[in-house]
């Protein structure tokens, strides 16, 4: 699956095309890309992202503050924080190898990223034709995760803070600690915007509800992966699930 | 220009009856147990070095106020000199708490606690509970000029008895609205000399605040536009790497499929 040496930057449509059995090609055949606990943990940080995103906007955009009144944004904010702090916790214990792997491979990079990161603006404006053959990861999904990691922190300690030093802080603490709390969830706010963008962009949003892509997706933007998963002998499909599955 | 209002508050005159606190919570109508004024004492040496003071414990309603800065709701804001409170606004972040160097407001039954100025009693020509209440007139209400003159007429009397007499509140965080007259050094009521408002505290409210909502909605407004040209350069891509695929299906498999193929 990893080669040390570069790929050479597919120039023609046709090199896009692995060898594969052709009937597969035209059938749109789907590659399991997750395991359904993974789309669970996705959901549910789903769901509390965005009951933190709300309810801390209500506090952030004036004309929306009615929304706190009252205080029960400030309950359904810390429910929401309880949530999204326990999702590391929760991917870590029903899933340490992947979730190791993840972190693992979002901190790794090697020639090929670099490659990838040269064509990015094209890949934003939905061309995949020059980009090297990408893993499982693509770089640009490595440089968000990693961007995710060190940020989920910052905001989760800074929220920590508020949560249970309140009145200890001081001034200056106050100031310093929602200043972080605030950039911090401005960057995590501004990377979901790209995600759901390149989530629709690229019609990737069955990995999250099926757990399944298509193999024309698999094959234009982590075709390293997609090779890896290749079954041996053709219409071995079940194969294929339970290779990516494991 | 509008009319600046302050308290002044003598030490020297107060008798510590709690007459003031009383009246407030009544004026006020506070729940069981909450009180925007509180009075203690302050008590030093013995025999003949006995010296004692009552204090104040109470919003000082500094003009830089740091509690205004740090609200996310416009529950707290300055009226006339005063530090106002809607109460109906409030979500209980509880970021006043930590921003005021005196340590006022508190957070009671989901909502600050702090003192209202009486504003609906100012608005009508009236003096607030306290200001009106003190039996032994320790407390004034009014113009700012007029108020910190009698506060420095009253310190120039004191100096006799009490060498270290002073108006605490002149200028501090751009002068507060409720001047002290101690009759000691500020350190002595446990007050701070020179409090400061923190410089970050104006940069998260004028910078980061509407930078974050702001870059958001800009950054999700420019990502949607983005993303009609990108999805059509993309659906191109598609259509070429789907044409190449059949193209392919046709030259390894049968005629008959080939002219299928054509037709698209």
């Amino acid at each position: 699956m990893t080669s040390a040496t570069l790929a050479p930057a597919v120039d023609t449509v046709a090199d896009l095309t692995p060898a594969v059995d052709p009937v597969a090609v035209t059938a749109t055949h789907l590659v399991r890309r997750y395991v359904p606990a993974q789309q669970v943990i996705h959901w549910i940080g789903v769901i509390s992202f965005f009951m933190l995103l709300l309810t801390g906007v209500a506090l952030l955009f004036p004309p929306l503050s009615f929304l706190a009144k009252g205080g029960t944004s400030g309950v359904v904010h810390r429910i929401g924080a309880v949530a999204f702090i326990l999702l590391p916790a929760l991917y870590m214990l029903r899933m340490p190898r992947k979730a190791l792997e993840l972190v693992r491979e979002s901190f790794t990079y090697g020639r090929e990223d670099w490659e990838w990161f040269k064509h990015m603006p094209g890949y934003i404006f939905g061309s995949t034709r020059n980009l090297p053959p990408q893993g499982r990861l693509n770089a640009g999904q490595k440089l968000h995760h990693a961007a995710t990691f060190l940020m989920f922190n910052s905001v989760a300690i800074s929220g920590l803070l508020m949560w249970f030093a309140k009145g200890q802080l001081g001034p200056d603490g106050l100031s310093a600690i929602v200043i972080v709390h605030d950039i911090s969830m401005l960057g995590l706010s501004v990377m979901m915007i790209g995600h759901v963008y390149f989530t629709f962009l690229y019609g990737a949003l069955s990995g999250m509800v099926t757990g399944k892509v298509s193999e024309e997706y698999a094959r234009m933007e982590h075709r390293k992966w997609y090779e890896s998963l290749q079954p041996e002998t053709p219409g071995a499909a079940e194969k294929t699930e339970a290779r990516s599955a494991e | 220009m509008a009319t600046r209002y302050a308290f002044s508050i003598d030490l020297d005159r107060c008798i510590g009856c709690q007459a003031c606190v009383v009246s407030c919570q009544a004026g006020n109508e506070l729940a069981d147990g909450e009180a925007y004024i509180h009075v203690g004492e302050q008590i030093r040496g013995k025999g003949s070095t006995l010296w004692g003071s009552f204090d104040h414990h109470r919003c000082f309603h500094c003009a830089d106020a740091p509690c205004v800065a740090a609200c996310p709701t416009g529950t707290l804001t300055k009226w006339n000199g005063l530090t106002v409170v809607d109460r109906e606004k409030c979500s209980a972040c509880g970021y006043c708490t930590d921003a005021c160097p005196f340590k006022v407001p508190h957070i009671v039954d989901n909502h600050v606690s702090k003192c209202v100025a009486c504003l609906d009693q100012v608005k009508e020509g009236q003096a607030p509970w306290c200001a009106r209440t003190c039996p032994s007139q320790a407390i004034h209400f009014g113009d700012r000029e007029t108020i910190l003159a009698e506060a420095k007429a009253k310190v120039a009397a004191l100096k006799a008895r009490h060498p270290n007499a002073q108006v605490y509140g002149e200028t501090q965080l751009g002068g507060l609205g409720l001047l002290m007259i101690l009759l000691d050094a500020p350190e002595v009521y446990g007050l701070p000399v020179d409090p400061k408002a923190p410089a970050a505290m104006q940069v998260w409210q004028n910078v980061v605040q509407p930078a974050s909502s702001g870059l958001s909605v800009l950054a999700a407004g420019v990502m949607g536009l983005m993303f009609v040209f990108a999805r059509r350069q993309h659906g191109k891509e598609r259509a070429e790497h789907e044409r190449v695929a059949k193209e392919e299906v046709a030259r390894k498999t049968a005629q008959p499929e080939l002219k299928e193929t054509q037709h698209d």
